[in-house]
């Protein structure tokens, strides 16, 4: 009897042990798996990093004239130009060129514009916060409304409004967004004329406190309603999925059953349920506010990223460009890494997937 | 999956509508010589922003040349892109997600550590920056796009691939000793099948829209005729009425393209996915169709 006991419990220690074992191989795998993890990153910046690197000096022709455009040759002297080759060591082998490429870009060194006399970084600083003004406001704008249009119609799910709705709004998803942006900017603008045409503030109006917001705003409206006409849809047909989806769950029956009146089921119960995919695809957009407003930025000459690099195509202002690239990417990639993080502590799961 | 995906796409309206506008925008393209006297760069003995009338339908723009024309040769451009990059990009997808499955190992974690890294970054902008240097023609530019496109199809592909290795045909061809191409051509594409034209139809409705964008942007071969340039010249024009017989008709024409094509694929996936399928009501969009588009093609 006390044998048995014995083997009993030198069983159960085997397998105790063996279970820490598995258990230790499961930190090392999420460890190793973390590292792969970080890995994409550091690769897809590598990519881009080489990509900008080799571009230019991939070109037929001079390297110099591709790093700074060929206008730029016209206002250089011999005494920048030989600075510049010197920063760039593009006397030099590749691989040394590349090293200092980075090791530029280390300190902060994005290159200089000469177009705007100023360097990449500074002018691409001063742009940003218009774009992140325009796509915020855009984005938040048509999460809201996307939200409310897809409870209301999912809850209606099959009669004409809803119907309705839904052939509307796809439809509109089809519609590219720079071509909204030239309607709305044609017909309010141009023949209605009661929005601006262009920018961001009234030039040399010296507006201050309200009358500066409201001018802000003024200029906001058009680009903002032709992104959330077209982001709309995203919200819409998530929302209404998912209330078609719940619709059908014991609660709502239950809900019914107690008596609750048609408004609380229709958002309380059912138009809560369709919230949380509704976040998570909103942030899942974030990254985009750096480029989503790209061709609306253009058409409306709203002074964002966007215009600062189709105007950096017009002046073939190469370091420009490629600063911007480099930013937006950067910046991607930083918020891609925060959100996925962001989701391996929510989630668990996540991060034992694949 | 034993659905005749093919007769709910046509039964269904939505698929209708999608392809009916597929196949106007073909005809248009198709015929294009036939239904037009003029040559796409012929200046005409018209005035310059002649109204549209008998001889020219939507009349003619600042360089004489017919706008109708212009827009029906625009058709070809815009759907040879379209049509390219979905082959390409899907070839190469089925390619690398498929034998990433076949084989497994450190060549499957190598290829999928270099698509998640390529679907991380932002493409709109990359294509751009590349465009600006190489002024992509329409060969170049169905190369650029699909190099940007297939990651994403790629990561499908495998994990479809995947499952369907298991299958006991797939098993039976490996023990005749079936090579690697064999197998995936032979007897995975086909189990593909529906699953691939979606693919296909959600890459060229990506494209359509990007080479219009980057056209508009002026960074593509000045001599394509694509309705993305011809839009950015309009818009010089807007303080004058010819934008409503210019710029209008083209950007109807590149959206009504969009809507087909995205039509066609939410008619397709709702046909394969089985929890709208009992859905009648909703035509089936799927969660994730969102994230396809709209944002900027990023």
């Amino acid at each position: 009897m006390r044998e048995l006991q014995a083997q009993n419990q030198r069983s159960r220690l085997k397998l105790e042990a063996k279970a820490a074992k598995a258990k230790l191989a499961l930190c090392e795998f999420i460890q190793l798996r973390r590292v792969a993890f970080f890995s994409n990153y550091a690769l897809a910046l590598f990519i881009i990093l080489t990509l900008n690197f080799a571009l230019p000096r991939l070109m037929p022709g001079d390297p110099f004239q591709a790093i700074y455009g060929e206008e730029a040759l016209l206002v250089i002297t011999p005494e920048l130009e030989a600075e510049i080759i010197q920063r760039f060591s593009l006397d030099k082998s590749m691989t040394e060129q590349f090293a200092a490429y980075i090791l530029a870009l280390l300190r902060g060194d994005l290159g200089y514009s000469y177009y705007y006399s100023e360097g990449v970084l500074d002018v691409i600083l001063d742009f940003i916060p218009w774009t992140l003004l325009l796509t915020g406001s855009a984005l938040i704008i048509s999460t809201l409304i996307g939200l409310f249009l897809g409870i209301t119609s999912g809850y209606r799910r099959g009669k004409t409004l809803d119907k309705s709705l839904l052939a509307l709004l796809m439809f509109l998803n089809g519609f590219p967004d720079f071509f909204v942006g030239i309607l709305l900017l044609i017909v309010f603008g141009v023949t209605l004329g009661i929005v601006p045409l262009s920018g961001a503030i009234t030039p040399y109006s010296g507006f201050g406190g309200i009358d500066l917001v409201k001018d802000v705003l003024h200029h906001l409206i058009t680009p903002m309603t032709s992104l959330v006409l077209v982001w709309i849809s995203t919200t819409y047909i998530l929302a209404r999925n998912t209330m078609v989806t719940v619709l059908g769950e014991g609660f709502i029956v239950t809900a019914r059953a107690k008596g609750c009146r048609e408004r609380e089921i229709e958002y309380r119960h059912a138009g809560r349920s369709s919230l949380l995919p509704v976040v998570t695809s909103t942030g899942l957009h974030i990254p985009h506010l750096i480029t989503g407003a790209l061709f609306i930025e253009i058409v409306f000459s709203y002074p964002g990223v966007g215009l600062l690099l189709y105007n950096s195509l017009l002046t073939r202002d190469y370091p420009m460009i490629q600063g911007i690239l480099l930013m937006v990417t950067v910046s991607v990639l930083a918020v891609n890494l925060m959100v996925d993080l962001l989701y391996q502590k929510l989630d668990p799961r996540v991060s034992n997937a694949r | 999956m034993h659905v005749n995906v093919w007769g709910e796409v046509v039964g269904n309206n939505v698929g209708k509508f999608g392809l009916f506008l597929i196949g106007l925008m073909v005809t248009l393209a198709v015929f294009a010589p036939l239904l037009t006297p003029y040559g796409p760069f012929e200046k005409t003995d018209s005035k310059a922003f002649a109204p549209p009338s008998a001889e020219h339908l939507l009349g003619t723009n600042d360089a004489r040349q017919d706008i109708w024309t212009r827009l029906i040769y625009g058709a070809r451009t815009s759907l040879a892109v379209g049509f390219g990059v979905s082959l390409l990009s899907t070839f190469v997808s089925v390619l690398i997600g498929g034998t990433s499955a076949i084989f497994g190992g450190f060549y499957d974690r190598f290829w999928m550590r270099f698509v998640d890294a390529l679907l991380a970054i932002p493409s709109l902008v990359v294509i751009i920056l590349v465009a600006t240097y190489l002024r992509p023609n329409l060969l170049l530019m169905i190369v650029l796009l699909s190099a940007l496109t297939w990651p994403g199809g790629a990561r499908v592909i495998r994990a479809q691939t995947l499952s369907i290795k298991e299958r006991m045909h797939v098993s039976a061809a490996q023990t005749f000793g079936a090579g690697w191409s064999h197998i995936l051509f032979r007897h995975i594409m086909p189990d593909l099948g529906p699953i691939l034209v979606a693919m296909m139809i959600q890459d060229a409705r990506r494209a359509v829209f990007m080479e219009a964008g980057l056209s508009f942007l002026g960074v593509s071969d000045p001599s394509m005729i694509s309705w993305g340039k011809m839009m950015q010249f309009a818009r010089v024009f807007t303080y004058m009425e010819i934008w409503k017989w210019w710029l209008v008709p083209t950007g109807l024409a590149l959206s009504l393209t969009l809507i087909g094509l995205s039509f066609t694929g939410f008619a397709i996936e709702a046909a394969l996915d089985p929890r709208l399928r009992r859905n009648r009501g909703g035509h089936g969009a799927r969660h994730d169709i969102g994230h396809v588009d709209g944002h900027g093609g990023d």
